[in-house]
């Protein structure tokens, strides 16, 4: 099926006399739960909302003049390096993992599922559960220090400063994290993949690896996008993994929206940084939304 | 009952309740069970108040005198009937009179104490342990760990700085405050957010030396076998200090539940066991000396004493700040540098 006939046929139905009664209720839940608070909290950044008790509302821009260059702003600095992470994580996590993906489709043959299955099993505990283990594995008196005190590596009680509480072991959790999540989509692309094209290449006398770069790895590309965004956005919000493993300065954007709405009296600030990272997510979903749809479905054909 | 609360004074008889020796909360649930108590903690002075004003239901609160007046300004607590309260007449008057608002007991002062430095005398050198600019001391870096509470950081700035209004800063001030405690984050190997399961096993087991702590871990390091050596130190700018007392929320369905269950918070028993447990002193003001377990501690923490907290040459005691818009903002800045 090609991408231009499946819109048509959607299209089609789309049009079908009541159909389009049936996206009514979507449509409300979307308006009620995604563009209402987006609202709310544009208002907020505009203060003409307050959580403040008798402090007047009033239109202004004084909280995004603060927050946006050219004047120095620690938000707009922790953004900077937020995304940092955010892309180091995802670029690494897309490397690991399309190995794994590879195997899964190429090499493992009928116990693909099942393997697919153990992968993704440590994801049915709690997020919050595995980063505490991860405490428990980095921390200064934990799994590793241990074992290389024990095996004389260092000098014991003298734990390596970096593990814990560092830009390392927020990215390191990261990666953990999203590695099974990412290796999904582009083992999906692969494990559906048309061999015989693979097949032709040999035939017309390409190696394995001139195989591998000129027809496999192209046609797996949106399934190495879907998986980079898939881990790209989420972890561009994240606060639970730095809150847990990073130290005070490995904090990342997320943590000063979270600690905006929870910890101080300030929502009006916090506003102005959530709709700052919305925006941010829109914009990465409208760069890289066309490969979640339609080129998944053409590389599945 | 929803109770909201600072982790380690859940009510005896309650499953949370892990020291067996306490009794402050066991005529409740003596006479009612523990069943019908559930506990929301409080990680810190700041997000417990901004959780209420963001709707969190509450039928008793546990709140410190700093943020006395922002409950009742927000109308989030009625006062209580001190004549359903037995015990309410031997209370500190001083303490019952911070608990004052508009000629009305809003708040039931329970337990005072002091915040302040705590170090591993192992670690440090006594030489470094005079004031709070400890924690400003690169010597020591990776092994400090400062309060994830804002409020409190800025405090510590100020006496570090010398400015004596420390909870009503200038702009001029809150801003020199900000770039000294940018200047030490990195110091920092984490802030702590649990006295429990943060800092404690850290300092007790040498991953940090020097930390932000109340005198409960001061009196566990004495009583942990083997005692971990650990003071509590009289900074030269002074500690400290705080007081907090028991809200009852407006709109509770359990009017008369929670005053019996704040009666068996604030009666001889339930104080003397809060301060022979934690060495906090408590607002009953009929605690004798004698009475505590460990004289020793006692007499350096003055714990009989509430009057203490008003000696402002040894403590600065927390109060209510008229700019805490400004100082949550500017702490979140330093979090963010």
């Amino acid at each position: 099926m090609s991408a231009i006939g499946s819109r048509a046929r959607r299209s089609a139905s789309f049009l079908r006399p009541g159909s389009g009664l049936l996206i009514l209720p979507p449509t409300v839940w979307v308006l009620a739960v995604l563009v209402a608070p987006i609202v709310l909290i544009g208002l907020y950044s505009v203060n003409l909302k307050t959580n403040l008790l008798g402090v007047p509302t009033a239109f202004s821009t004084a909280n995004w003049k603060d927050f946006l260059p050219p004047g120095p702003n620690p938000f707009w600095d922790r953004f900077k390096i937020s995304m940092t992470i955010t892309l180091v994580v995802s670029v690494v996590t897309v490397v690991a993992a399309y190995p794994l993906a590879y195997f899964l489709a190429f090499v493992a043959g009928k116990r693909r599922y099942a393997l697919l299955m153990l992968l993704l099993a440590p994801f049915f505990t709690s997020y919050l559960l595995r980063v505490i283990a991860w405490q428990v594995i980095l921390n200064n008196h934990g799994v590793i220090n241990s074992l290389l005190w024990q095996l004389g590596l260092r000098p014991h009680g003298d734990g390596i400063p970096w593990l814990i509480y560092s830009k390392f072991s927020v990215g390191l959790v990261l990666f953990y994290s999203w590695v099974p999540f990412v290796a999904v989509p582009m083992f999906v692309v692969l494990d559906t993949m048309d061999r015989s094209l693979i097949e032709a290449a040999h035939d017309l006398g390409a190696s394995r690896l001139t195989a591998f770069l000129r027809v496999t790895f192209p046609l797996s590309i949106p399934g190495v996008i879907a998986g980079f965004v898939f881990v790209l956005i989420p972890t561009t919000g994240e606060f639970i993994t730095p809150l847990l493993v990073g130290g005070p300065s490995s904090f990342m954007f997320g943590n000063s929206i979270q600690s905006f709405f929870t910890d101080t009296p300030n929502w009006n600030y916090g506003a102005v940084l959530a709709l700052w990272l919305v925006a941010i997510v829109l914009v990465m979903l409208l760069l890289f939304g066309r490969y979640l749809s339609t080129d998944l479905e053409d590389a599945s054909t | 009952m929803t109770i909201l609360e600072w982790d380690g004074y859940q009510a005896a008889g309650t499953k949370a309740q892990t020291y067996k020796t306490v009794v402050f909360g066991k005529d409740y649930t003596d006479e009612f069970g523990a069943s019908g108590l559930a506990y929301s903690l409080i990680q810190n002075d700041s997000s417990a108040i901004n959780s209420v004003r963001t709707g969190k239901k509450f039928d008793v609160l546990h709140p410190c005198a700093e943020n006395f007046k922002d409950y009742v300004d927000g109308g989030f607590v009625q006062p209580w009937d001190t004549s359903l309260l037995p015990s309410f007449a031997n209370l500190n008057p001083a303490l019952v009179k911070g608990g004052q608002f508009n000629g009305q007991q809003y708040a039931i002062p329970w337990d005072w104490g002091y915040g302040s430095v705590i170090y591993r005398t192992d670690m440090v050198d006594p030489a470094d342990a005079t004031g709070w600019e400890l924690f400003w001391n690169p010597k020591y870096k990776d092994r400090i760990s400062m309060w994830n509470g804002a409020t409190t950081n800025f405090e510590i700035a100020a006496l570090k700085l010398g400015f004596p209004q420390m909870d009503n800063l200038t702009n001029d001030q809150l801003d020199q405050a900000t770039q000294s405690l940018i200047e030490q984050k990195p110091l920092n190997k984490f802030l702590w957010a649990s006295e429990y399961t943060n800092l404690q096993p850290a300092l007790t087991n040498g991953d940090i030396w020097i930390a932000y702590s109340w005198q409960d871990q001061w009196v566990y390091g004495r009583e942990h076998k083997p005692p971990i050596p650990f003071n509590f130190m009289q900074p030269t700018q002074g500690r400290l200090g705080w007081y907090c007392g028991f809200m009852l929320g407006k709109d509770t369905a359990n009017y008369y539940h929670a005053h019996k269950y704040v009666e068996s918070y604030i009666n001889h028993a339930a104080a003397l066991s809060l301060t022979n447990t934690f060495y906090y002193g408590s607002a009953d003001a009929t605690v004798k000396g004698s009475e505590i377990a460990d004289q020793q501690v006692a007499k350096s923490l003055s714990i009989g004493d509430p009057n203490v907290l008003s000696d402002t040459s040894k403590v600065h005691l927390q109060s209510w700040e008229p700019n805490e818009v400004a100082v949550q903002t500017a702490w979140e800045k330093v979090t963010a540098a």
